[in-house]
């Protein structure tokens, strides 16, 4: 008898869901590292701290840094690849706000399906919209970096500690050796 | 009776309802209310009434791979409670809304929750039994209360931004997917609301813009048409309704206060510029609020700046950032100011006239 029932989703029946992993870096020295800013408050501050960490720390450099045009939509296909260019491994964020979280998750699939791994940082009020997003991308399982809520307020010290604190799971996340 | 099942088929007609609305509730389909269920019979009935075709693309969102056809429209509007000749407005609603800037961005997954205000014009109204009079905002009334919950229903299933999923509303606002409101053109001093949208007065249309609340003015005090706009700015100007340089706000003034300022010499256009002279705050009120200046375009707290200065609400005095509407009983002098997402579009869209020989199944 349902089957009577017209589907009022559009979807089809099986969605389908590809993981494309890029390959890691074999080591962070040297590597380069793209830096997608999303344009929420401490954003920019937060991925700058995290690029002189991994460089600091690990040796990687900084070798660009774009602020993404709208903060609710995915990366642009030529903003996208102007830093695939120039990198070995991409860092972005930070979801803090219903569209924007989403859309980080779908920046870090893309950047892994162009073949560049990518750390994707979300604030952890919006982890479940994240984890949604990465599923209509196509990558339900993918991994996002939670930091705690809030991170607009914080002021400059507080976002390099968070920076401080996030730093060796961004590494692991881009990296061959610990995985 | 209890009806009952035989050999897996539904035997009794109340049995198969029953089953039916929770078959929806279990598919995720709702918005926590019964659905109708939407068979191809229904459907057709409803695509009946529009000439656009069924697989016409209305809207989407490309960020979530999501799209919205006549078709995917027209069943929502079916598990709504739509009768079909809703179904032309239902489509003009969301025409209007898809000229919003802020729906066709991030604005249905914000934290902010908005939720649309549709405001229907024409002999429509009386057509499809709209309530343009008393208790507009509120239940009672099929027409308005299922084209509203159309949208919502659309939004929810073919767009899937899903609360608690996609939707990140912090609060969400109270009347969202219900706010359907008719002008009461017939008490109204002014010209309707899709004139500023561009529809020609008498014609069907509809405006929509995004809402973040409504909240009353209730003056029954004073005969003096600047005592009574004063009140209105009092509400428009609080800091709290603001977070960038400037905002926008809507009034639906009831009939009473409408007659009062037209009866003073003041036109639509009049109301509006004694208000954006008038609404905002001084740089001192908005430096309590951590609001005081401007970087960019976002409020934040500074330390500098002149305590005195004041700071207007409105950037302008365009219709798109105070649209002005008329609405509900001619028996009180109670109006509502809405808070306005980001601002309307200032577009109106039409509603398709019924069809020459289209049918309305009874249903």
């Amino acid at each position: 008898m349902f089957d009577r029932i017209l589907d009022p989703t559009g979807l089809p029946a099986r969605p389908t869901n590809v993981a494309v992993a890029a390959r890691r870096v074999p080591s962070l020295a040297g590597a380069r590292v793209g830096l997608l800013n999303n344009t929420k408050r401490n954003a920019a501050q937060l991925l700058t701290e995290l690029g002189d960490l991994l460089r600091d720390r690990y040796g990687a450099v900084v070798t660009i840094r774009r602020t993404k045009p709208h903060v609710a939509f995915p990366v642009d296909e030529p903003m996208l690849k102007e830093i695939a260019a120039v990198s070995d491994v991409v860092i972005t964020g930070v979801g803090d706000c219903g569209s924007c979280s989403a859309s980080a998750a779908a920046d870090g699939i893309a950047f892994e399906r162009v073949g560049i791994p990518a750390a994707v940082i979300v604030s952890d009020a919006f982890e479940v919209t994240a984890r949604a997003m990465a599923g209509v991308h196509g990558d339900e399982n993918f991994e996002i970096l939670l930091t705690p809520h809030p991170v607009a307020v914080l002021d400059a010290e507080q976002v390099a500690e968070r920076a401080a604190e996030l730093v060796a799971d961004v590494a692991d996340r881009v990296r061959e050796s610990a995985r | 009776m209890t009806g009952g099942t035989l050999d897996g088929q539904v035997t009794d007609a109340l049995d198969g309802a029953h089953q039916s609305i929770e078959y929806m509730y279990d598919q995720g389909w709702t918005d926590g209310l019964p659905v109708v269920p939407a068979t191809r019979e229904l459907v057709d009935a409803f695509l009946a009434t529009t000439s656009r075709p069924a697989d016409e693309v209305i809207g989407r969102l490309d960020h979530l791979k999501r799209e919205v056809s006549v078709q995917l429209a027209a069943i929502n509007a079916v598990m709504a409670g739509c009768r079909p000749e809703y179904f032309p407005v239902v489509l003009a609603a969301w025409d209007a809304l898809m000229a919003e800037r802020s729906t066709v961005g991030g604005g249905w997954q914000s934290t902010s929750g908005p939720a649309p205000l549709i405001v229907v014009n024409g002999p429509v109204r009386r057509r499809l039994g709209f309530n343009a009079t008393g208790g507009v905002f509120g239940p009672g009334f099929r027409a308005n209360a299922t084209v509203a919950r159309a949208i919502g229903l659309i939004v929810r299933n073919a767009l899937g931004v899903v609360p608690h999923v996609l939707e990140q509303a912090t609060q969400g606002v109270p009347g969202r997917w219900a706010m359907c409101i008719a002008e009461n053109e017939e008490e109204s001093p002014w010209e309707p609301l899709s004139v500023d949208g561009g529809v020609a007065a008498g014609v069907d249309a509809v405006s929509t813009t995004l809402l973040r609340a409504s909240e009353f003015v209730d003056n029954r005090h004073t005969d003096d048409p600047e005592a009574l706009l004063g009140d209105f700015a009092d509400t428009i100007s609080r800091t709290g309704s603001w977070i960038f340089r400037h905002a926008s706000a809507g009034v639906v003034f009831c009939p009473e206060h409408a007659q009062m300022l037209a009866a003073a010499g003041m036109s639509k256009a009049g109301v509006r510029d004694w208000l954006i002279e008038r609404c905002g705050r001084s740089e001192a009120d908005l430096a309590r609020a951590g609001k005081n200046h401007v970087h960019g375009n976002v409020r934040r707290q500074s330390d500098d700046g002149d305590p005195g200065a004041f700071h207007r609400y409105f950037a302008d005095g365009a219709p798109k950032n105070l649209p002005i509407v008329v609405a509900g009983a001619r028996n009180a002098g109670i109006s509502m100011v809405v808070r306005v997402f980001s601002n309307w579009s200032g577009i109106s869209a039409r509603v398709e006239p019924p069809r020459d020989g289209a049918t309305a199944p009874a249903v």
